[in-house]
């Protein structure tokens, strides 16, 4: 069973439409990328999940529960993470203290020494600047403070919006290489990309959004050799 | 007037401007949170000198304890407002939520009017003088100058060192990426109405004991709240004690040189002139 469930969405903002029922399932320890051209709704669909935007119309499951209506701090406390786009940092506050909202929710409240120990190991340079204002920090460590901050909400499914967006060769490196190390530990990820070919190389599974609905699916290996995807989003 | 008399206004000055200060931080906290101005705030500061005023006289408690009473009433009373007349209209235009708070200002000051009519009360309560070389300080006054600055103390703790406070900076700070933390925003917005309340509640409590007072004189200090603000900041609390402490020493200084009267006047006047040079304020954060 999927433990998370895309049931034919239908969303947008105001009076515009964006998803025209976009439907999508990410196994249990999978990384799943979800690609796509500008404006196609990807956003918008991970908005849709967490409830930031509200499904018009079909419905969205997680762990076999009906979750369409619940609001994102409900789902939060569910173990549903979004690392949003933009990184939407508490800019005001410190480096310690943004790793600590993230660890807002009651399940993550209680292993927040561990999931501390955690990111330090993995972004060292997080805990040198631990006490610095997150938003004095270089665009490569905030990003790396969104995705701290998000594995310290304890999730049961991460989602990255545009990881790597606007960010050094160097850097992107070393975020996806956190990333495979997350996957090995067991977590379930979707990660929307606009690095077409790094995001499904890593990923075990792939859908392709277009107009607002999945136009294609498959295991990453395979979206990779296909002629479309390699035509419209590798340019190859 | 000798130098000992210049002091003595100069410290008058720093110990009003403190309470001043203590006003304007609820109306500050409000507005850096959840950017609305509540023009309710002058009332709620006089529901805070009646607040004062009526345990006083009705249970003959000591004045600083009724204290503790009003704030948690005003802490109630700024929750129920939210709910009842802020939530719907939080992510509309500025102009909705003003005139939210302005219609329940109506409310609330009719509702005054009509129970406590307009007529001057007083706190009959005094501490005596305290005498230091050829000074005079009021206790009350000096009282009522330490309690702000305990206050506002307590504020900063509540914000940066507890959880529920780093909520509120992180809500004010970036509320949807706190719904994404999976902090209830729209609670935490309900919780900094109702300290911003509970401040302005306090402030009105303390100054009940300094001056006579009606059901209107909040307004004075509504408006000197936004001088404050403007000065310290708006969205900035601990700048307001020192927005709060200029204007003090301003109305301490300015009748040396001449009539009372100007003292509003001048007032403003450098609320226009902050304003254009600087709109953050002195203290206040970028952006």
């Amino acid at each position: 069973m999927a433990i998370l469930e895309v049931r034919e969405v239908d969303s947008g903002y105001g009076e515009v439409q964006i998803l025209w029922g976009a439907s999508m399932a990410l196994q249990q320890g999978d990384l799943t990328s979800l690609v796509g051209g500008n404006g196609v709704g990807k956003t918008t669909l991970l908005r849709t999940v967490m409830g930031l935007n509200h499904p018009w119309k079909g419905s969205i499951w997680f762990e076999g529960k009906d979750v369409s209506r619940l609001s994102a701090h409900k789902k939060a406390d569910l173990g549903l993470v979004l690392v949003p786009e933009g990184r939407q940092l508490f800019t005001d506050m410190t480096v310690y203290e943004n790793l600590e909202m993230g660890a807002s929710n009651k399940r993550a409240r209680g292993k927040f020494q561990q999931n501390l120990e955690r990111v330090f190991e993995m972004f060292p340079r997080l805990k040198e600047r631990s006490d610095q204002q997150s938003g004095t920090l270089s665009g490569g460590e905030q990003q790396m403070l969104a995705v701290a901050r998000g594995i310290m909400a304890d999730p049961k499914v991460l989602m990255i919006d545009e990881l790597s967006l606007g960010l050094a060769p160097v850097l992107v490196l070393q975020l996806f290489e956190s990333l495979k190390l997350l996957k090995n530990l067991g977590l379930t990820i979707l990660l929307v990309e606009q690095n077409v070919q790094m995001a499904l190389a890593v990923s075990n599974y792939g859908y392709v959004l277009a107009e607002g609905r999945t136009e294609l699916e498959g295991p990453a290996r395979e979206l990779i050799q296909n002629e479309h995807v390699r035509a419209a989003y590798l340019g190859l | 007037m000798g130098s000992s008399g210049l002091l003595t206004s100069l410290i008058d000055g720093i110990l009003i401007g403190v309470v001043y200060g203590l006003a304007a931080m609820g109306l500050t906290l409000i507005w850096g949170v959840m950017n609305v101005i509540n023009l309710s705030h002058g009332t709620i500061i006089a529901f805070g000198m009646f607040g004062v005023y009526l345990i006083f006289t009705t249970l003959g408690l000591n004045p600083y304890l009724t204290l503790v009473l009003v704030a948690i009433l005003g802490l109630l009373l700024g929750v129920a407002i939210y709910f009842i007349a802020i939530q719907r209209v939080i992510d509309a235009p500025h102009l909705s939520t003003l005139l939210a708070t302005f219609a329940v200002n109506m409310i609330l000051l009719g509702v005054g009017t009509a129970v406590f009519t307009t007529n001057f009360r007083n706190v009959d309560y005094a501490l005596g003088n305290i005498q230091m070389g050829q000074i005079t300080v009021l206790g009350t006054r000096l009282v009522a100058a330490l309690a702000a600055v305990f206050v506002a103390g307590a504020l900063y703790f509540f914000l940066y060192k507890t959880r529920p406070g780093k909520y509120i900076r992180a809500v004010a700070n970036n509320r949807a990426a706190a719904e994404l933390m999976g902090i209830p925003s729209t609670q935490i917005l309900a919780l900094s109405f109702g300290i911003g309340t509970m401040l302005a509640a306090i402030a009105g409590g303390l100054i009940a004991t300094l001056f006579p007072f009606t059901i209107l004189s909040g307004g004075v200090y509504e408006l000197k709240s936004f001088v404050i603000g403007v000065l310290g900041g708006l969205g900035n609390p601990i700048g307001s004690l020192a927005g709060g402490l200029i204007l003090g020493l301003l109305e301490s200084i300015i009748p040396i040189v001449m009539p009372n009267t100007w003292v509003p006047i001048l007032e403003f006047v450098l609320f226009i002139i902050i304003l254009l040079i600087r709109p953050t304020g002195i203290f206040g954060a970028k952006e």
